[in-house]
């Protein structure tokens, strides 16, 4: 294979990128709305909820995103249906942020949920005393601290979630992964290894520019954290 | 309408359960030599061992940057080329149409989870305190024996929990072996399913049976680590 090939491969691959990180950012942003009100109702033991996102936590940590990408792409349909919405015609992107928002909800509820205890409770009892709300204490002092500590597992979820959605092609996704099974399908099977050679270096690429991004928000966050204690 | 087909499903349940097996020889394998090979290049890492140092590195940084089904795809395809090569250049007679499915299987789990379990070591290592290895040295041990006998046992109980979650993760992701034709739980489900064409079944089965695998072994590890924690558990006991 010659250099032109290498490159239009690569161009064909990169032109998939932005439906992966779409698919990325969307499921991300759901998740961590999702994670942080589970992460609330485990921390605060609301009494039906909690026994409700305990369960969910299980279910999710130990069942494979696979069967659970099937199970909501082939179960929610039908379950839908019962209440009479229709919804086979939907478009198949909202199965897989469904099940990705869901699936990483439940990871970054745990890393939230360290994070926020790891604050300690003084810092909530301070924002008492000096008449604030739960809610206000939650928003302007908690989940500031919370989430620069929670910032390196953010980090390893966040690379995850991007190699998971490498399975959104199982239900017929043309994602960069569906882009490289149709490349094989138009080249009849032939140079396979070429082609995963390929998205193995566009994904690996993309890993480290998040890794790069998240140790550079790290040491930003971190920085004022040291520059206060010193104050 | 909204059917589940509760009596197919339960009738199917034993066909699935055919494929724990493949599933754990998967899991347990790709563990084993997974802990021995993340061991040791723990130990390259933390050594700073020169050329191997370099590549481990970059080893690890693309096992935990690459998919596993893409990983899986690279070597199930890469091997024949490889082997084709070889068999020109030195005039071998390699086939890698008798290679096993499960034989890729067993080597690329492997070698993903070795990746992640020599982070997993190096971190435990590190954990444990210099004073150890110093004290060790200092009654005549070299530094072999000293890592053996003193620092590994220790390393070992803080590696646990991350041990445990990694073991359970393998568990899960046996469910893209199929990408290589290795018929386990999943496969199992989706040969069944499409001969009724009853795929949500089918998958709950699935669900079910991972759930009970994983929650089973999520005990184990905690058994095992209440039982290797039980000497400290007495120092601390006497100390207060």
């Amino acid at each position: 294979m010659g250099v032109v090939e290498w490159v239009d491969l690569f161009k064909q691959v990169l032109d998939k990128l932005p439906l992966t990180l779409f698919m990325l950012v969307v499921s991300l942003f759901f998740g961590m709305i999702l994670g942080v009100i589970v992460a609330i109702i485990r921390v605060r033991k609301i009494p039906v909820l909690h026994q409700i996102a305990t369960f969910y936590l299980s279910f999710t940590r130990c069942t494979p995103l696979l069967v659970q990408l099937f199970l909501v792409y082939f179960g929610l349909p039908q379950l839908l249906l019962v209440f009479g919405v229709d919804i086979n015609d939907w478009n198949r992107l909202i199965f897989v942020i469904v099940t990705f928002s869901l699936h990483v909800a439940a990871y970054l509820s745990e890393v939230f949920r360290s994070a926020y205890l790891a604050v300690g409770y003084e810092q909530l009892e301070a924002a008492y005393s000096v008449g604030m709300t739960y809610t206000q204490a939650l928003r302007r002092i908690i989940l500031p601290q919370a989430f620069v500590i929670s910032l390196p597992n953010l980090g390893n979820n966040i690379i995850e979630l991007l190699k998971d959605t490498a399975l959104a092609f199982t239900i017929g996704i043309i994602d960069i992964m569906g882009q490289v099974r149709i490349i094989i399908g138009n080249n009849h099977g032939m140079g396979m290894f070429e082609v995963y050679v390929v998205i193995s270096l566009v994904y690996w690429g993309t890993c480290i520019l998040i890794e790069t991004a998240i140790g550079y928000l790290e040491k930003v966050l971190q920085k004022g954290r040291i520059s206060i204690s010193k104050n | 309408m909204f059917v589940i087909n509760w009596e197919f499903a339960i009738e199917q349940f034993p066909e699935v359960l055919k494929g724990v097996p493949i599933t754990m020889a998967i899991t347990i394998v790709a563990m084993i030599f997974g802990m021995l090979f993340g061991i040791l290049i723990a130990l390259c890492r933390i050594y700073k061992l020169p050329i191997l140092n370099r590549l481990f590195i970059l080893y690890i940084s693309f096992i935990r940057g690459t998919p596993l089904i893409v990983q899986l795809y690279v070597f199930f395809y890469g091997v024949p080329v490889l082997l084709d090569f070889i068999n020109v250049k030195f005039g071998t007679n390699f086939n890698a149409s008798e290679i096993s499915p499960l034989i890729y299987a067993f080597i690329v789990y492997t070698l993903n989870t070795s990746a992640y379990q020599a982070e997993t070591f190096r971190s435990s290592i590190n954990a444990i305190h210099v004073g150890q290895m110093e004290a060790a040295q200092s009654i005549g041990m070299t530094t072999a024996q000293a890592m053996y006998r003193i620092i590994l046992p220790q390393a070992f109980i803080v590696a646990l929990p991350n041990l445990g979650n990694l073991f359970i993760g393998l568990i899960k992701a046996t469910s893209l072996a199929f990408a290589v034709k290795v018929v386990e739980i999943m496969a199992l489900a989706r040969i069944i399913a499409n001969d009724g064409y009853l795929f949500l079944e089918m998958y709950l089965v699935a669900a079910v049976i991972y759930w009970i695998i994983s929650l089973v072994f999520e005990y184990t590890f905690v058994a095992i680590e209440k039982r290797m924690r039980r000497y400290e558990a007495h120092v601390d006991a006497k100390v207060a």
